[in-house]
């Protein structure tokens, strides 16, 4: 096995590249999370935006309208979430495997019934979404391979971090979310409305998990499977998890999902079985959340403990 | 008509089947500190949690500053100048004592928070009022009083001018009181009026200018402070004369059962963490842990029954070594506990009365052999305790969540008691109970204790432990402060070691021979 | 004073969600009624259709009760199948590598490996969640993934039967259950799942296990305070369930194939823990939920078959079933509704301070 030919710097993008489909569920994760909402249905958002974005972009022939069509998907299926869940009260992890399953569904349902097939869906009318192509980069092989060529979401998904991290925790709105998550009570005495925020990050959250689908379907590639997130969605949440909910820390997690995700498909080509390294994802995500778990775990125990720390 | 600033009229609210208030009353006039009595549930907090616009109210009338308001939401209370401090602060543990401040009513640069004049307000009022704060900490670093003051400078940040407190002084000590109420005068200087919300009659009579009595949810009288006094108080509060004295037998004292050595234990808050703390308790006596509530006897008590881990030291029961032991073990060597929260720990609430009282035996003969459970035992014995403990309702099939407090506390009082332990571990035994079923829990405790077993009591009611206990010991910031025997013992010296001190009476006990000092 | 509201519930839930079926139906073309006809036919009618029904009944029950128990302690296994296909897999292992032992000890093994591997492979998500509070959605659909592929490298590599469909080698002759109803594939395995979760009903209500189960389920820090370990307890609830999602797999091995198939399950257990879903895992409803479900699975493909109308209408039909069900507030009157609210803000347990202990 040649080492020097798995590692080099063609993995950092790659690594970057199959990180933001989870870096954008991740985010879609993040910010219900800050209102105490596990957002367990990212994984369904996620395939009625892909779904929609191919749709729509087979049939206009705009990605534009295809980005749209998917993020407004994914706010109507965050919506019946939040509906379930805020006003009728419905447990949270029940909803969100429900919405999956109706994700599962409809999509199934229309890959027959608007495309006339089943199984998955390609077509070379599908418009895929642009790459930021920067011809001086052309001649430079290291230039070319690090920065030339991104996908237009591959670039907004970075700038969504910045923007969400700063409205956490610089504007007026992120500190009545945090509290909101954390001490609804307090929040409401404060006067604030809490189920008006609830439903504002739900909002948000299918916006993104829309965008999330829409890069998978249409700008990761062009065509449409059944169940094409294949577990995307949750790898997003188990980034969040990893992060504690906040932006950046979830983001260093999705990258160390599309690392693994790189590094897997290089070592295919070594004869590894497929399946050990189809595995690899799921299992590193396992171990992550179970560290960051056992991690925090420790952290509380020790600020409690009666030994460790100094008498006031 | 125009000298009153809140009115309260006929005011009647329900929860689903409970009338919380029946006949409310109330009205503030403004500049005063008008205090709000009775027991618990009275329906005191609720008539200022429906002024405050955390409940509707079902009918009645009520008038802030002659304008009358019908459906009231937090906001609208606060626009309407009101605060609130409630008993549970509203506080974010993880956020900073500025950021809880500030919440809601964040100054603004657009739409980013701006923090330098957030901070600028601020030390305006730490310095107007002289009360002391640190911005930056986070409201998990610091300690309770701080957070009471915290809260204070909340609802005046928010800019009210009718400032309601609900319990305040439950979490403070009586010297802490003093500096509270000295904070409470500047604010009437200032201007502003305060509704009290209190149950202890002593700090009543010394604080308010006007008392409103209220009684099972409805209004009993409001009179002047030079009108009354606590005994009149008192029995309007409970309607009879109440003689909560059960006579102390003298104890007799026989064999070590629990001995603890030397224990330390993780803890909640930095100052309830406890760090070497020794006590013993022998058979046959009382033995009272007083302390204000969060000084580390919740976490003590978790330590002892196996609930948390003990990280340095021993405890023995009846000599058998059960530090770290699992709980379950620890009822077998004789453990019989009553836990401080019979909601979180104590009862199962969906599950039936009768499998909550057979609860610690429920795997044991005659109510199971092997896995299969039988369930007419289970019944019977049921329905016996139910008896023997005036359980109401008699239902042993009804659901745990249907009883009041003081049923509920029956019930958990009932099981522990039944299962006939060596040590039994009463953690704040009336707190949330009503006055006939505080009065037969006390008899029960004296009974157990004439009949041979060790009882370690722990309140924060004063009263309950000079009451009960035969020996006090004095906890704070989790360390013993100080133990003295019941014949020495009085609210000013307990109540000075409560708070860390060690006052000149406390002294003279230590001469006397009667009190050891940690 | 839950309970009748508990079935007027459901049984209004179903009328809803088979509505608004109709409305799609009819918005596509179709007729709804002689859609719907025919679904009841296709399930019923005919020895085909009938054993078709209780065939796919099978691992619905089982599954379901698998969702069900783990339930109880309040965790959400999303990996009863990852715990079907590896159960499935060892199953067809024991069957199909053990040679010359009489049939009721072989078949015995089978389900005992079967089982013996579900319950360890729950295990871990159960051991997560009770040491460290992981969220076990996220972990156990992982885990699923992760099974899925285990099986497949198996029965594609050293467990192949190298025919060159990915299968195991056919397991020995007197281990495979016998099919009792001709053409279909039902078999007498449901007798085994019916007796299964006669005495899985039975443990749940009636025994200390149960009693143990329900009570750290309730209230996790009274359980430690009377003496029944949680942490403990939540592990043995998911090895349960875990071993009863085995049982399913090796089952559908025995008696429907009699080997061990790459992804024969399109999602079986998913059903099944939409069945107890829906019923908010009420022990007492589950087996009849689970056989309605069986009912819309078997006669959808009648009804595709006489109507055109496709499948995967049925199957949106199911998911808007649940999302509905879910809804706990859903068909109370007003009046209740309000009074809820105000319960919940006196107790105000949501309300209160650490809301977000899964993420922080």
């Amino acid at each position: 096995m040649d080492f020097s030919s798995i590692f080099d710097y063609t993995l950092i993008y790659a690594t970057i590249r199959a990180a933001t489909p989870i870096l954008f569920a991740a985010l879609a994760a993040v910010i219900t999370q800050q209102a105490d909402i596990i957002n367990i249905g990212t994984e369904g958002i996620m395939l009625t935006g892909a779904f929609t974005a191919v749709c729509v972009s087979y049939f206009t022939g705009s990605w534009v309208l295809a980005l749209l069509a998917a993020m407004i998907a994914g706010v109507v299926m965050a919506m019946i979430m939040a509906t379930a869940h805020i006003k009728y009260k419905a447990d949270i992890c029940a909803i969100g495997t429900a919405i999956n399953i109706f994700a599962l569904a409809i999509t199934k349902f229309g890959i027959k019934q608007f495309l006339g097939t089943s199984g998955s869906f390609t077509n070379p009318r599908i418009i895929a979404i642009p790459k930021i192509h920067i011809s001086i980069f052309d001649s430079n092989k290291y230039l070319n391979g690090l920065l030339n060529n991104w996908s237009l979401m591959e670039i907004f998904g970075i700038v969504m971090v910045f923007m969400i991290t700063f409205m956490l925790y610089r504007t007026v709105w992120g500190l009545r979310l945090r509290s909101v998550g954390r001490f609804p009570m307090a929040a409401k005495t404060a006067g604030i409305n809490v189920n008006r925020m609830k439903y504002q990050v739900m909002v948000i959250s299918g916006i993104l998990g829309g965008m999330a689908g829409a890069h998978l379907s249409i700008g990761y590639s062009q065509m449409f499977t059944e169940n094409m997130t294949n577990g995307r969605g949750f790898m997003g949440v188990a980034a969040m998890f990893f992060g504690s909910a906040n932006p950046m820390l979830a983001w260093i997690g999705c990258l160390l999902f599309g690392l693994t995700d790189s590094i897997g498909g290089r070592l295919q080509a070594y004869g590894w079985p497929s399946q050990f390294v189809l595995m690899m994802p799921y299992i590193i995500t396992i171990f992550v959340l179970t560290v960051s778990l056992w991690r925090k775990s420790v952290r509380e125990a020790k600020i409690k403990s009666s030994l460790l720390t100094e008498q006031l | 008509m125009n000298e009153y600033i809140v009115e309260m009229t006929d005011i009647e609210k329900n929860f689903e089947l409970v009338k919380a208030v029946s006949n409310g009353q109330f009205n503030l006039k403004k500049g005063e500190i008008h205090s709000l009595i009775g027991e618990n549930g009275a329906g005191k907090s609720t008539m200022m949690k429906i002024l405050y616009g955390i409940y509707p109210y079902d009918s009645g009338t009520i008038k802030v500053n002659g304008e009358k308001l019908a459906d009231i939401t937090p906001k609208q209370a606060i626009e309407h100048e009101i605060g609130m401090v409630h008993q549970e602060f509203m506080l974010v543990n993880e956020l900073t004592v500025l950021e809880n401040i500030i919440l809601g009513f964040e100054p603004r640069k657009r739409i980013t928070i701006d923090f330098d004049s957030a901070r600028k307000d601020i030390q305006k009022y730490i310095d107007n009022y002289k009360m002391d704060i640190q911005p930056n900490k986070r409201i998990n670093q610091i300690s309770v009083g701080e957070a009471q003051r915290v809260e204070i400078i909340k609802t005046l940040y928010r800019g009210a001018q009718i400032l309601i407190l609900d319990e305040p002084t439950a979490v403070l000590t009586p010297q802490e009181c003093k500096k509270f109420f000295e904070i409470l005068n500047n604010l009437k200087a200032d201007g502003k009026s305060v509704v009290f919300i209190s149950h202890k009659l002593k700090e009543v009579m010394e604080i308010s200018d006007r008392i409103t009595v209220m009684r099972q949810g409805r209004y009993v009288d409001t009179v002047n402070k030079a009108d009354t006094n606590t005994a009149n108080l008192a029995k309007m509060m409970v309607g009879r004369e109440v003689f909560l004295n059960v006579e102390r037998r003298k104890a007799e004292i026989g064999d070590t059962v629990l001995e603890v050595k030397d224990l330390w234990t993780s803890g909640e808050k930095e100052l309830s963490k406890i760090r070497g703390v020794s006590l013993t308790v022998k058979s046959g006596e009382i033995v009272g842990i007083a302390g204000i509530d969060g000084n580390g006897q919740s976490e003590f008590v978790e330590a002892i029954a196996g609930l948390r881990k003990v990280e340095q030291g021993t405890v023995l029961l009846d000599g058998a070594n059960i530090t770290n032991r699992s709980p379950q073990k620890i009822r077998e060597i004789g453990l019989t506990h009553i836990p401080e929260d019979r909601n979180l720990r104590g009862l199962s609430r969906g599950m039936s009365i009768m499998d909550n009282l057979v609860a610690v035996k429920a795997d044991q003969k005659p109510f199971a052999k092997g896995i299969v459970r039988n369930r007419k035992e289970i019944f019977d014995f049921s329905a016996e305790l139910i008896k023997k403990f005036d359980v109401r309702p008699d239902n042993p099939y009804a659901l745990a969540q249907s009883l009041s407090g003081g049923n509920a506390q029956k019930v958990v009082v009932a099981r522990e008691v039944d299962a006939n332990g060596k040590l039994l571990i009463a953690s704040q035994p009336s707190r949330g109970v009503d006055i006939g079923a505080i009065e037969s829990i006390r008899k029960i405790l004296n009974e157990v204790k004439a009949s041979g077993k060790g009882i370690l009591l722990v309140s924060a009611d004063l009263e309950e432990i000079l009451s009960l206990s035969d020996r006090i010991v004095v906890m704070y910031e989790g360390k013993i402060m100080g133990t003295i025997d019941a014949e020495d013992a009085n609210e000013d010296n307990v109540g000075m070691m409560m708070m860390g001190g060690i006052s000149s009476e406390a002294n003279k006990a230590v001469e006397a021979g009667g009190a050891v000092l940690s | 004073m839950k309970s009748p509201n508990k079935y007027i519930n459901l049984l209004l839930t179903i009328v809803v969600s088979m509505l608004i079926g109709a409305v799609i139906m009819l918005m596509l073309g179709y007729n709804p009624l002689e859609a719907y006809f025919q679904l009841f036919k296709g399930a019923f009618v005919g020895k085909l259709n009938l054993g078709t029904t209780l065939q796919k009944f099978v691992p619905l029950l089982l599954t379901s009760m698998a969702f069900v128990i783990s339930s109880r302690v309040g965790i959400f296994n999303v990996g009863v199948e990852g715990e079907l296909y590896l159960g499935a897999l060892a199953a067809a292992w024991v069957g199909f590598t053990f040679t010359g032992l009489p049939a009721p000890v072989h078949i015995v093994f089978c389900f005992a490996f079967a089982m013996l591997v579900g319950a360890a492979w729950a295990s871990i998500p159960g051991a997560l969640k009770a040491q460290w509070g992981v969220n076990e959605v996220c972990v156990t659909i992982l885990m699923n993934y992760v099974a899925m592929f285990i099986t497949s490298y198996l029965v594609n590599g050293p467990f192949s039967a190298k025919t060159g469909v990915p299968q195991t080698p056919a397991v020995a002759a007197g281990v495979k259950l016998t099919q009792f109803m001709r053409p279909s594939q039902a078999h007498t395995g449901l007798f085994i799942a019916i007796a299964a979760v006669i005495f899985i009903y039975w443990l749940m209500s009636r025994s200390t296990l149960g009693y143990k189960f329900t009570s750290a389920g309730l209230n996790p820090l009274h359980a430690q305070y009377v003496g029944i370990d949680p942490k403990k307890t939540m592990i043995r609830a998911m090895m349960l369930s875990g071993a009863v999602g085995g049982m399913a797999g090796c089952i559908e091995v025995l008696g429907v194939y009699g080997y061990f198939l790459d992804n024969f399950s399109s999602g079986i257990a998913f059903d099944g823990m939409l069945a107890a879903l829906i019923v908010k895992s009420d022990i007492k409803t589950v087996p009849f939920m689970a056989f309605f479900l069986a009912v819309l699975k078997s006669g959808a493909l009648g009804m595709e078959r006489y109507t055109g109308v496709s499948k995967a209408i049925v199957d949106t039909i199911i998911a808007v079933f649940i999302i509905f069900a879910t809804m706990e507030a859903l068909f109370t009157f007003k009046k209740k509704h309000k009074a809820k609210k105000e319960a919940s803000a006196v107790t105000g347990k949501e309300d209160q301070q650490g809301g977000l202990n899964n993420g922080f």
